[in-house]
């Protein structure tokens, strides 16, 4: 993987931003293909032990967007 | 949370949030692209990762 | 299949495909300039020339024209090819010096000089637009002229017929020769039109094949006949050739389909007013005066502009905004529509306040309004932080005409302020807050359906049975019933199909179909074996992200048993051998890599469910709409993300385990608690339908607030109607009446409540499976205007009673004074009571109409008589009520000096005190809701900050609770009138009755589980979940930890995040499963 290509994990709520990107990709608008998505049922499911282990293996950065 | 990050020597600019609708997918389109402008900036993040033993 | 070498490289092809086709699918590029996909190939251009090798000798051939053959070798990367091609560049340059297309093909060959002599023609005889113009069935051009005179021309160079405008050869034209206007000037008679996008109000264009809107249902696209060339000129057709799946048939006719039904409903809508029949805003003029339908465009994100709020006619950032309200509503001058549209003011307060998010602050918006009518749950607060926070200017004037300036931009407005001032103000833009409107194409219906309709061209209904028309059997919801909001509109909608499932309640489930079942296989103990299934969606997917590739890659990952690939996994065809495969592989965990679980998880858990699997063994991951769909320009990255997302989701699914849905009977049995109009219409509403309905009533009789109440809003006797109702329900066998009854206990949820009720201390428990919370609300006693001191000051509750009793005293009052907003719309008290200023005017006409010679003045702060209940402010004015307008910090004085009741107001015309001598005054008092906690507390509901319930969703859910099983009606949601408050105890009864049909319900499989050994008994999540789901157990080895209800848990996971001690876990999003999606992706780094 080139240096520059970091790898976002991204915790999107099911209902508000997988929607939003699901939409996006209808619309087919484009972003850069750095987010790697995992879906939860809210973004209440988040806890913090999620984002350090992320990071923790590597993840260049964490999303959370609900 | 971000305060927990800067104590350990994570760069804040790592860790986002934000809150979109199911609609807006613009606004999805932006905070993908400045998210990763964003963490392109910072040193590829070498100081905390890979190297660590697993622990689990 | 044909064998043959390209480059060296050994290739295969279909038998009749030419070069260029087979070099595209491996990757190898062919310049052209005059081929595409959709046309003939004709060799025009000559760049994609390429050398052949026969076997003997290599001669140069056209690749986009010429069939491949089994053993050809052919070469395109030679230095004689790339010779040939761009002495062929340099001649077209030579032509064709300014034109971008070749210039670039120009700068790809090196060629610095044009050794030919130059010409200034833009066009390169490709043939695109002749070849398409014949495709498209209209062949109006054709090359004509020979040898250096050839050029793309219409017959004797004439505007023609034949030409349909559809802007095809434009559409392809390479170098920009052809453009829509020379099609215009030179070619056509039938003028070339944008089509216009009715979603977008015309402000963007659409195609002829399109879906009407990204969130339409069905989301299939459809073909616009009127514009669509097949349909005009009989050829095109290209979409048909396009779709991978043959879905296309233009030969479908229209059918007329006879139906035979019991009932039917009518939500045919509204139409907004056209407001360019008034000349003086000049609506159909000037860019910049628009509609507010334009306006919600413009602010959307999917909008014209994208959500970037600009003026029309230059684009630049307004500065700013003006509204105008009351457009085509309140106006008997210019237009027919004398009622009020009952949305406007709110809406035009949501765009003011969303412009100014998008805008910032420095953007002035101003609304200019009659009376600001903002009569809906938390509307009130709304107006006032739009007012106070957010800095919206309200100017109370209606304006005469828009001037525009000669820049062509700004637009000039005169108008008179409150206090009598002229000013000339400048905008930027002008909303016209347009009102609703039936379309003459709904009158006509109406004659046909033989139903009334109102004097606004409304569907006639009774205030005692709002959603039912004249004609038996036909029911309205909606606009088309009277302009209304989205609340009121699905409040209708639910309560006309309770009317209809009241009269249709013997044929219930007659027609209904069972589904046969498959038995599940036990996977627990199984080593995982996990199939995946990579789709490329035709070319959705698979013309970004190398599937193949993805496809190897999973069958590389750990516990993979068996890969495949296909052109639509979602395909009837692909499921069925999705079923077999996971049957004859015996698989026990599927992923499928295709677009978004949204739409399609529910379709591929039905194919597990069908080959015997679990549906919860199974995890989609979303290749499509968050990868090859945003990363078209990038296909390495996207393949590289779609293996990252395969991988993630077969790590997961390798953790799933089998989930049960628990099953839970629904006791066929209902509580309504509150014995007034709403209780009682949703009890008589469920018993209709066959439920045992239990109503509950504290007081000593039913009737509730009405039994105080004179006529509504139509003039019908609320008495006579009251005891017909209560008549209905005390004869009804199924409603069990328990009057002085309070209850002390519920137990339970939904399906299963157990409530205990206390009876003048007698105590009897009530098994039901849903509750109705019909509670209501009650009159505010004033402690201002001298009420209580003096007998001439009155409520106007009091007033009806006179009414009923038909008081002679009234008949000899002199003069009446009206006094609104009694305990409303104060910093105390901030909300509306909604139908205070109709039943005050309705008063006031009733005495009037008793004593044609009583003076009556009305002293309001703004009138509103929203929707047909305009008619009567109207007639009050005509029959010399006087209405007088004071502001809350000059509030109406009252005196009674000497025996001489007055009461003093200042008008805001005038600017000074005026003392009013009556005889009379009625206070119209605020509606003050129970607050009631005990009950609130027993069916675990919210309620807001004025003590009025809060339902599931103010739009969408307004007659449920978030905690299922439980439903609101009536004034313990918000203050309404009579036909409100019918209207919603019927949508609760046909929410009730929903849940009550199925007699059993399933939970889902994904909820929360409480591992009990692990819990602290905290209560974090008892006291967190929104529904209500956790609570503690009572008895037992257990007693005192949490333990999570199945029925009621959402799975949204707040309180696994919560637990501190790790006790919750949450199926199928539990800690390990996305911590192996973490580690997966972390892994890779």
């Amino acid at each position: 993987m080139a240096e520059n290509e970091p790898k976002i994990l991204s915790f999107l709520c099911n209902w508000c931003s997988y929607g939003a990107a699901d939409l996006a990709g209808v619309s087919r608008m484009e972003y850069p293909p750095n987010i790697r998505v995992i879906r939860i049922p809210c973004t209440g499911r988040m806890s913090p032990k999620f984002i350090l282990a992320g990071l923790r293996r590597g993840a260049d950065a964490v999303w959370v967007s609900g | 949370m971000k305060n927990l990050l800067e104590h350990t020597g994570i760069a804040p600019g790592r860790l986002h949030f934000s809150w979109i609708s199911s609609a807006e997918s613009t606004k999805f389109v932006d905070v993908v692209k400045k998210i990763t402008e964003e963490v392109k900036a910072l040193e590829p993040a070498l100081n905390y990762a890979k190297t660590e033993p697993k622990v689990n | 299949m044909i064998t043959f070498k390209l480059n060296g490289q050994t290739v295969q092809g279909e038998k009749g495909q030419f070069i260029i086709q087979v070099a595209e699918k491996y990757g190898v590029e062919i310049p052209t300039l005059c081929n595409h996909k959709a046309l003939e190939p004709a060799g025009m251009c000559r760049i994609c020339t390429v050398e052949l090798f026969d076997g003997r000798r290599s001669r140069f051939v056209t690749a986009c024209n010429y069939p491949i053959w089994e053993g050809m070798e052919v070469k395109t990367d030679t230095k004689l090819v790339h010779e040939g091609r761009k002495l062929i560049v340099e001649l077209l340059l030579a032509r064709c010096p300014e034109v971008p297309a070749v210039q670039q093909l120009a700068a790809k060959y090196d060629i610095a000089e044009i050794r030919f002599t130059k010409d200034t023609d833009t066009c390169i005889l490709c043939g695109l637009c002749t070849r398409v113009c014949e495709k498209m069935g209209a062949r109006a051009i054709s090359m004509t002229g020979r040898g250096v005179d050839m050029k793309v021309d219409t017959p004797y160079h004439l505007n023609t017929d034949a030409c349909f405008g559809c802007g095809a050869c434009a559409f392809l034209c390479p170098t920009g020769h052809i453009t829509i206007e020379k099609i215009n000037r030179e070619h056509t008679r039938q003028k070339m039109q944008l089509i216009p996008s009715e979603y977008d109000m015309g402000l963007k264009g659409r195609k002829p094949v399109y879906v009407p809107y990204a969130q339409a249902v069905p989301n299939t696209p459809a073909i616009d006949r009127d514009v669509c060339m097949h349909f005009k000129a009989g050829g095109c057709q290209i979409c048909m050739e396009f779709c991978g799946v043959d879905a296309i048939n233009h030969k479908m006719e229209d059918e007329i389909i006879e139906l035979e039904v019991g009932s039917i409903i009518l939500a045919p809508g509204f139409k907004p007013f056209d407001p360019s029949r008034f000349d003086a805003y000049g609506y159909a003029k000037h860019p910049n005066v628009i509609t507010s339908m334009e306006m919600e465009r413009f602010l959307s994100a999917s909008g014209p502009t994208g959500g970037h709020l600009v003026r029309p006619s230059d684009h630049q950032e307004p500065k700013k905004i003006a509204w105008f309200q009351c457009v085509g509503s309140r106006d008997l001058n210019r237009c027919d529509n004398s009622y009020c549209s009952s949305v406007c003011c709110m809406y035009a307060i949501k765009e003011a306040t969303i412009a100014k998010e998008h805008a910032g602050k420095d953007l002035d918006c101003a609304i200019f309004f009659m009376d600001m009518r903002t009569p809906g749950k938390e509307f009130e607060r709304f107006y006032e932080s739009a007012r106070e926070k957010h800095g919206v200017r309200f100017l109370r004037s209606r304006v005469h005409t828009i001037d525009p300036l000669p820049d062509g931009n700004e637009l000039s407005v005169r108008y008179v302020t409150e206090d009598g001032k002229t000013i000339v103000e400048k905008f930027d833009i002008i909303v016209l807050s347009i009102g609703l409107e039936t379309p003459p194409e709904l009158v006509d219906l109406a004659r046909r359906l033989d139903i009334e309709l109102t004097p606004g061209n409304f569907c006639k209904t009774e205030s005692f049975n709002p959603v039912a028309t004249s004609r038996e059997g036909i029911f309205v919801c909606g606009a088309f019933q009277g302009p209304k909001d989205i609340p009121q509109s699905v409040i209708d909608a639910s309560a006309a199909a309770a009317a209809a499932g009241e009269m249709l309640t013997s044929a219930r489930n007659t027609m209904t179909r069972k589904k046969e079942k498959v038995p599940e296989t036990n996977v627990i103990g199984d080593r995982p074996k996990i199939g995946v299934f990579v789709c490329k969606c035709g070319s959705n997917i698979a013309g970004v992200v190398d599937v193949p590739a993805v496809r190897d890659y999973a069958a590389a990952l750990p516990y993979v048993e068996y890969v495949s690939d296909s052109l639509y996994s979602c395909s009837q065809d692909s499921q069925q051998t999705m079923a077999q495969i996971i049957q004859q592989k015996g698989l026990n965990r599927v992923v499928v890599a295709a677009c978004t679980p949204k739409t399609h998880e529910p379709l591929f858990q039905e194919t597990l469910i069908n080959a015997g699997l679990n549906k919860y063994l199974f995890e989609m991951t979303n290749i499509r709409n968050h990868d090859s769909w945003v990363h078209k320009n990038n296909p390495k990255l996207a393949t590289e993300k779609a293996k990252d997302l395969v991988r993630m989701a077969v790590a997961k699914v390798a953790l799933m385990e089998p989930l049960k849905e628990t099953e839970l009977s629904i006791h066929q049995t209902a509580m309504v608690i509150g014995g007034g109009i709403s209780g009682m219409t949703t009890a008589k509403s469920l018993a209709d339908q066959g439920y045992e309905t239990h109503l509950i009533e504290r007081g000593d009789r039913l009737g509730g607030q009405a039994v105080n109440l004179f006529h509504t809003a139509q003039g019908d006797d609320i008495q006579q109607k009251l005891s017909a109702l209560i008549g209905s329900v005390e004869s009804n066998g199924n409603v069990k009446i328990h009057l002085n009854t309070e209850i002390t206990k519920v137990e339970g949820f939904v399906g299963n409540f157990v409530s205990t009720l206390s009876n003048n201390g007698a105590s009897e428990t009530i098994e039901h499976g849903i509750a109705v919370l019909a509670t209501g609300a009650a009159p505010h006693v004033p402690t201002e205007y001298d009420y209580g001191k003096d007998p001439r000051v009155l409520t106007t509750l009091e007033l009806d009673r006179k009414l009923i009793a038909d008081d002679p005293g009234l008949k000899k009052l002199n003069a009446a004074a009206f006094i609104q907003c009694v305990g409303s719309r104060e910093p105390q008290r901030q909300y509306c009571s909604r139908v205070c200023c109709t039943h005050s005017i309705e008063n006031a006409l009733e005495l009037k109409k008793r004593n044609p010679d009583m003076s009556i003045y009305i002293l309001y702060r703004d009138i509103r008589t929203y929707g047909e209940k305009e008619y009567l402010y109207r007639e009050a004015r005509e029959k010399g009520i006087i209405f007088i307008r004071y502001s809350i910090d000059k509030k109406p004085v009252v005196t009674a000096k000497d025996g001489e009741l007055t009461v003093t107001v200042t008008d805001h015309v005038l600017g000074r005190p005026m003392a009013l001598s009556v005889d009379m005054i009625a206070l119209a008092t605020a509606i003050i809701p129970y607050g009631d906690e005990k009950l609130a507390n027993f069916f675990k509901v919210p309620m807001n900050a004025d003590g009025f319930f809060i339902e599931k969703h103010a739009k969408l859910g307004p007659s449920e609770f978030a905690t299922d099983g439980t439903f609101l009606c009536g004034m313990a949601h918000y203050p309404k009138p009579i036909d409100e408050s019918i209207a919603q105890a019927k949508a609760a009864s046909s929410r009730a009755v929903t849940l009550l049909s199925q007699k059993t319900i399933f939970s889902s499989g994904t909820i929360a589980q409480v591992e009990t050994v692990k819990c602290a008994s905290c209560g974090v999540c008892v006291s967190l979940c929104p529904y209500s789901a956790p609570a503690f157990i009572a008895e037992g080895r257990f007693a005192g930890t949490a333990e999570i209800n199945p029925v009621l848990c959402k799975g949204c996971g707040l309180c696994v995040a919560s637990c501190r001690s790790g006790a919750i876990h949450l199926k199928g999003f539990d800690t390990d499963q996305i911590f192996s999606q973490i580690f997966e992706l972390a892994d890779a780094i």
